[in-house]
């Protein structure tokens, strides 16, 4: 703490916060392109009980989602339904427009749809350029099809130096990071491979602040290369701050779509709560 | 060091010290996660080292001593033996490693073994081929596997106990078939398998060292060894990623028991004879020497050149035991030591880490 190179003026501290708002970063994206991803009507039932009932929602290029409500409003099923870790009861997902059925993730995976998971999905034994490309390796020509380490060290290389994320090497174990950088890592796997959707679940529940605010400088970052994001997040200042629309769920219905510039945290929180149905 | 987090926080004019003070806090909290990172590495290697070289030290050690011990242990004619006899343990070992990499053990392999034996014992006494009846006895090792994978795997039983229903369940099949008779074997050249020698090298070693080779390459340079090491090491990242685990670990299970058939074939060719208790040395030994060589049974973990040093020292142990003839419960003694010592030791690898 006595390190003077760490005390920074409080000046420059504006001013860094000030870049780093999305906001200013990402232009507004077109609200009449073709949604990268569409979900008409979604519903799932376990038994009686309807996790979800008639959910629309679009994506479009460029575009930061935030899916919100409280435990059990539905979040996390329409998550694994988008991703095609569960397959709805009734309606239609759409990926540019188009019909798709998602019988498991690996199907919306081959459309360019990548999850980030809460929990990450990391394999702590293997390296940062072996997680990256696990179940998608790299393999040399010939009749035992090895595996070719150094392109993939090389790819995993530049695809962590476009996001700006330091590792100081990609052979490092993924156990013997830190939270922060485990978590750049699953992103920038995503990234890699997500050519289309980046889904988020909790993304920064388990990080400290100043990674947390890494991860948030990703997701603008990922977003202006024209990806649709959806950020499932508890953190409601950081969903006010990071997606364009934010979109409430309630008791497996969609109660609310606002756009970032007609809403504010407490306005968000009473649509989470119900509160926001009964004042109109 | 962006603003949305900390809404509280309202612009630099009205709060600057409490601004300037939680950015030197976060910096100091930066610099703790490098050195825990920085630490954690540190032991890592140490603890590689331990189980890497600090094996080998060991292997060089009790070779050393048996040396000593005995005017007879650093002969050609003994260590060519003692190398037949390790290989049969040898080429369980490499199956059994990967399989417990991918997060699963079978200790039934010394029963199947065992009844693969009496099998082709029966089959011999049918009339039948010897040959013909050592495939038989291979695919009926294999169905082993099928079984001990698919309830282990579909039915998400336990793996231990899985296999260990299985080790008492084929055991006491190979107990009651043969009835504990000895059953002679051989003919057609079949000796061969366990008793030949390539030069002066016997043929089992050429097993081993072929499996050993295959498990090699697929652990270090397959896009299958980083599946199986993911598996173990976190199912639900292995099957997000599109691994078929379960396959994997069904394939693993056919791989060991279709192992334990082999040793069990190569070990009938040797003795010339079908007996229900040959695989009796091997119910702990092969896991013994799993574990030893740095195999964790929480999966994840583990190299076939820690597996060929592990199986090397049991070999020189059992070979020196024999020749300055202790006891062969004391073998048994020293061989539970060891698989404990080895557990503590992953134990404390783990805990180490935290």
């Amino acid at each position: 703490m006595s390190d003077p190179a760490h005390n920074e003026p409080p000046e420059a501290a504006q001013a860094t916060s000030a870049q780093v708002t999305p906001a200013q970063a990402t232009p507004a994206p077109a609200a009449d392109a073709t949604p990268l991803l569409e979900a008409r009507g979604v519903t799932r039932s376990y038994g009686n009980v309807a996790a979800l009932a008639g959910v629309d929602l679009q994506v479009r290029p460029g575009e930061v989602v935030g899916l919100v409500g409280d435990n059990g409003a539905g979040k996390s099923t329409l998550l694994k339904i988008l991703c095609g870790a569960v397959q709805p009861s009734a309606g239609q997902l759409l990926v540019n427009g188009e019909p798709v059925t998602f019988r498991s993730p690996k199907d919306s995976r081959e459309r360019g749809i990548e999850v980030v998971y809460q929990d990450l999905a990391l394999a702590t034994e293997l390296s940062v350029a072996e997680n990256i490309f696990l179940g998608r390796e790299r393999r040399r020509p010939g009749p035992f099809r090895l595996l070719d380490r150094p392109r993939m060290a090389r790819e995993a290389e530049a695809a962590l130096e476009s996001l700006a994320i330091e590792i100081h090497s990609v052979r490092a174990r993924c156990g013997l990071l830190s939270g922060g950088q485990r978590q750049a890592v699953a992103v920038a796997r995503a990234v890699l491979w997500g050519s289309n959707v980046l889904l988020l679940d909790e993304p920064t529940a388990a990080l400290a602040v100043m990674e947390s605010e890494k991860i948030g400088q990703l997701v603008a970052q990922v977003a202006k290369r024209q990806v649709g994001v959806v950020l499932v997040s508890h953190n409601m200042p950081q969903v006010h701050a990071l997606c364009d629309r934010i979109v409430v769920l309630l008791r497996g219905r969609v109660v609310a779509d606002l756009r970032r510039d007609e809403t504010d945290v407490q306005d968000i929180v009473m649509w989470i709560t119900g509160a926001a149905l009964s004042r109109n | 060091m962006s603003s949305p987090l900390r809404h509280d926080v309202q612009g630099g004019g009205t709060a600057p010290d409490s601004r300037t003070e939680e950015l030197a806090l976060e910096a100091a909290d930066q610099k703790r996660s490098d050195e825990r990172e920085r630490r954690l590495a540190r032991r890592r290697r140490f603890i590689e080292q331990v189980q890497g070289e600090g094996l080998i030290l060991v292997l060089i050690v009790v070779f050393v001593l048996m040396w000593i011990s005995s005017p007879f242990f650093f002969t050609q004619q003994n260590l060519l033996t003692a190398a037949s006899v390790i290989s049969v343990l040898g080429v369980m070992a490499v199956a059994e490693t990967l399989l417990v990499i991918s997060g699963e053990i079978d200790i039934s392999i010394g029963s199947v073994m065992a009844s693969t034996s009496v099998l082709m014992g029966v089959m011999v006494g049918q009339g039948l081929n010897v040959w013909l009846t050592a495939v038989i006895g291979l695919l009926f090792a294999a169905g082993v596997g099928v079984v001990n994978g698919i309830i282990t795997v579909y039915f998400k039983i336990n793996s231990l106990v899985t296999t260990l229903g299985t080790y008492s369940i084929f055991l006491g099949v190979a107990y009651a078939i043969s009835n504990t008779a000895t059953v002679s074997i051989g003919g057609s050249g079949f000796q061969v398998l366990g008793s030949g020698k390539v030069g002066s090298i016997p043929v089992p070693v050429f097993f081993f060292l072929g499996l050993w080779l295959i498990g090699l390459l697929v652990a270090r340079f397959t896009a299958l060894g980083r599946h199986i090491y993911a598996t173990g090491d976190s199912y639900d990242a292995a099957v997000r990623s599109g691994i078929q685990a379960n396959m994997l670990r069904m394939g693993l299970f056919i791989a060991t028991a279709l192992s334990a058939g082999l040793a069990g074939v190569i070990t009938t060719s040797e003795l010339g004879s079908a007996a229900p208790q040959i695989g009796d040395p091997y119910l702990l030994s092969v896991v013994t020497a799993v574990i030893l060589g740095g195999a964790s049974l929480r999966g994840g973990r583990g190299t076939m050149l820690g597996t060929l040093v592990a199986v090397a020292i049991l070999g020189v142990l059992q070979n020196g035991f024999a020749l300055l003839q202790f006891s062969t419960y004391l073998e048994d003694t020293v061989l539970g030591s060891l698989l404990i010592i080895a557990v503590l030791t992953d134990r404390l690898v783990r805990r180490a880490e935290r």
